[in-house]
């Protein structure tokens, strides 16, 4: 078997911060192959954008990898210098953000922008990248790319920008791009465009996506297998399909309830008891044991690891279908 | 609109009626800024002398306008090259971070405590009098300025998404401070270069004016407020028009800084 596209094993971060040090990330792994979309949920905090600057290596400076892996293609980063390091990412991975207005730079044109990779890292002609960028527009649905080219970021709409930003990251031709939420701040039915932008992108180009957002509607819509993040950990990890039908962690089926569902509207919507743990603080037992339904002596006493629970992975010590039981109860 | 950019034009026109006037001086006036005429000492202004002579007879409109061209040039100089210097330094010192930069907030802190006068005057004593040795000492004071401002800009801006964009594309780091960084961080030093070119032609006048600027008998302001300053009594306008063009230069360059603040942070 070929190793994946992009390996993480084992990563931990910490963030200085005036309270103290802050766990962010404890221990993290993940694969990510080509053609794959890959989720990754969570509430503000919880790591996810953290976990993507980690790999990225785009840190702020009062925050670190304390350990951990990643490999790409089957070769590992640790151990080399910054500069290697950049080379191999900048060639395997391309990232859009949440604001693709702070994504852009002002004061160039578009096209400036988007043929500056081919230009100055591929060493392409001018002539060449040129038509590249108009390609990469075309590409990600902009009309009349060869005019579009001379604008400003400003001149156009959020969801032209945010087009933009993408055909930014595909224009080094990278084998994974990640998503940073890049659909948040657009409204619903530009999100729904750039979705399926994406997702063609996938499907054509066979290029990974790993996405990053707190919108379990958006995961839904996009990705084929889901993590869902908790207290910078993964505490459950499955097909979209089996985690978004039958939940195993209690946290997954808690998130899941919480989200509004069309069919059956209610007065109010369920939300879950108490706040995210203070990650400064040495956490005892599993992170979500004190706002848990399920929770138990074991569950405040050690943290569960990821563990096979039906079709999925799950860190939970009482992992179950709660779904399929609750059906089966009310049956 | 037009009423808000009104005194920036107007900051523009004042500055540029002035620039002009200094720069076709030869075309606009026959006399010789330093050409003496000893019959027509202290004339009151007339047809002849629009604003009369000095001591030595020389027409002291002729000799507002020489005036201009050495002060507006230093004055323009000795910002440029600070800004180049500091703006350079900033941008590295922002960007790299670490022992680097940890060491040149010093040198900018203890320059910013070292009393620019004194060093001028040093300097004048080392270097000689004249617009080199003003240069070099307002460009060694100068710069720290620029050096803080674009620093504390590049602080924020390499956080910024299309930086971090463009730093994980893997273009060159040279090319990402240029492009993407430089061009959205300088606009503070522009308007910071405005009010400090006032600073600079203050500080010639009155290198000129202690007898530490541009040597006599080069027509200057400094110096023409200095010599000039005898006669207040009789001939009050020879010491006082010199004064005012400071002030109607500096009045300009502030509207222009002021519509610049303006049109930036639009």
């Amino acid at each position: 078997m070929t190793s994946p596209l992009l390996s993480v094993r084992d990563l931990h971060v910490e963030i200085e911060t005036n309270r103290g040090l802050l766990k962010a990330i404890r221990g993290i792994s993940m694969d990510v192959n080509a053609g794959e979309s890959i989720g990754i949920v969570g509430e503000s905090g919880s790591g996810k954008s953290i976990t993507l600057k980690a790999i990225l290596g785009l840190l702020p400076p009062n925050a670190r990898v304390t350990k951990g892996e990643i490999f790409v293609e089957g070769r590992s980063l640790n151990g080399m210098s910054d500069k290697e390091r950049r080379a191999i990412l900048a060639e395997k991975i391309g990232i859009v953000f949440q604001d693709a207005i702070a994504a852009l730079n002002p004061v160039l044109t578009v096209g400036t922008q988007i043929s500056e990779i081919p230009h100055r890292r591929l060493g392409w002609s001018k002539a060449k990248s040129h038509e590249r960028a108009i390609e990469l527009m075309t590409l990600v649905g902009i009309p009349e790319a060869e005019k579009r080219l001379k604008v400003y970021p400003h001149q156009l709409s959020g969801g032209l920008r945010q087009r933009v930003a993408i055909a930014i990251a595909l224009s080094g031709n990278p084998k994974i791009i990640f998503c940073d939420e890049p659909t948040t701040a657009l409204d619903v039915t530009i999100q729904a465009q750039v979705l399926r932008l994406l997702e063609d992108l996938r499907a054509k180009e066979n290029t990974g996506i790993v996405f990053v957002t707190h919108d379990l509607a958006v995961v839904n819509e996009i990705c084929e297998k889901v993590n869902v993040m908790y207290a910078g950990r993964f505490v459950e990890r499955g097909t979209v399909e089996q985690t978004f039908q039958d939940p195993t962690h209690p946290y997954a089926y808690s998130l899941l309830k919480s989200a509004p569902d069309m069919e059956h509207p209610v007065e109010r919507l369920f939300s879950i008891q108490g706040e995210a743990p203070d990650l400064t603080k040495p956490t005892i037992g599993c992170p979500f044991a004190p706002r848990c339904f399920a929770a138990s002596e074991e569950c405040l006493a050690t943290e569960p690891e990821l563990r096979h629970v039906h079709e999925s992975e799950t860190a939970c010590h009482h992992a179950t279908n709660f779904l399929s039981q609750l059906n089966a109860g009310q049956a | 609109m037009k009423a808000k950019n009104f005194s920036f034009y107007f900051g523009i026109g004042l500055l540029s009626f002035i620039v002009l006037v200094a720069a076709f001086a030869p075309w606009l006036t026959h006399y010789d800024p330093i050409g003496q005429d000893l019959l027509h000492t202290l004339a009151s202004p007339n047809s002849h002398h629009w604003l009369g002579t000095d001591n030595l007879g020389r027409d002291v409109l002729t000799r507002i306008i020489y005036g201009a061209r050495i002060d507006l040039s230093i004055g323009v100089l000795a910002v440029l090259f600070p800004f180049i210097l500091g703006t350079t330094l900033g941008l590295i010192s922002g960007w790299r971070g670490g022992w680097f930069d940890a060491i040149l907030m010093r040198i900018v802190d203890t320059t910013i405590a070292f009393p620019f006068y004194v060093l001028a005057i040093a300097l004048v004593f080392v270097v000689g009098a004249g617009p080199k040795s003003i240069i070099i000492a307002i460009s060694l004071v100068g710069w720290v300025a620029y050096c803080r401002i674009i620093r504390a800009a590049v602080l924020v801006a390499k956080e910024l998404d299309y930086v971090h964009a463009a730093k994980l594309s893997g273009l060159p780091t040279g090319r990402i401070l240029r492009r993407h960084i430089l061009p959205n961080v300088i606009s503070q030093a522009i308007v910071f270069s405005m009010s400090d070119i006032v600073l600079s032609i203050l500080a010639i006048v009155s290198l000129g004016y202690l007898g530490l600027g541009v040597p006599i008998p080069t027509a200057e302001w400094g110096s023409m407020i200095q010599e000039g300053q005898a006669y207040i009594l009789q001939q009050w306008w020879i010491p006082t028009i010199p004064g005012i063009m400071v002030v109607i230069v500096g009045f300009s360059l502030s509207l222009i800084g002021d519509g610049l603040v303006k049109r930036l942070n639009k």
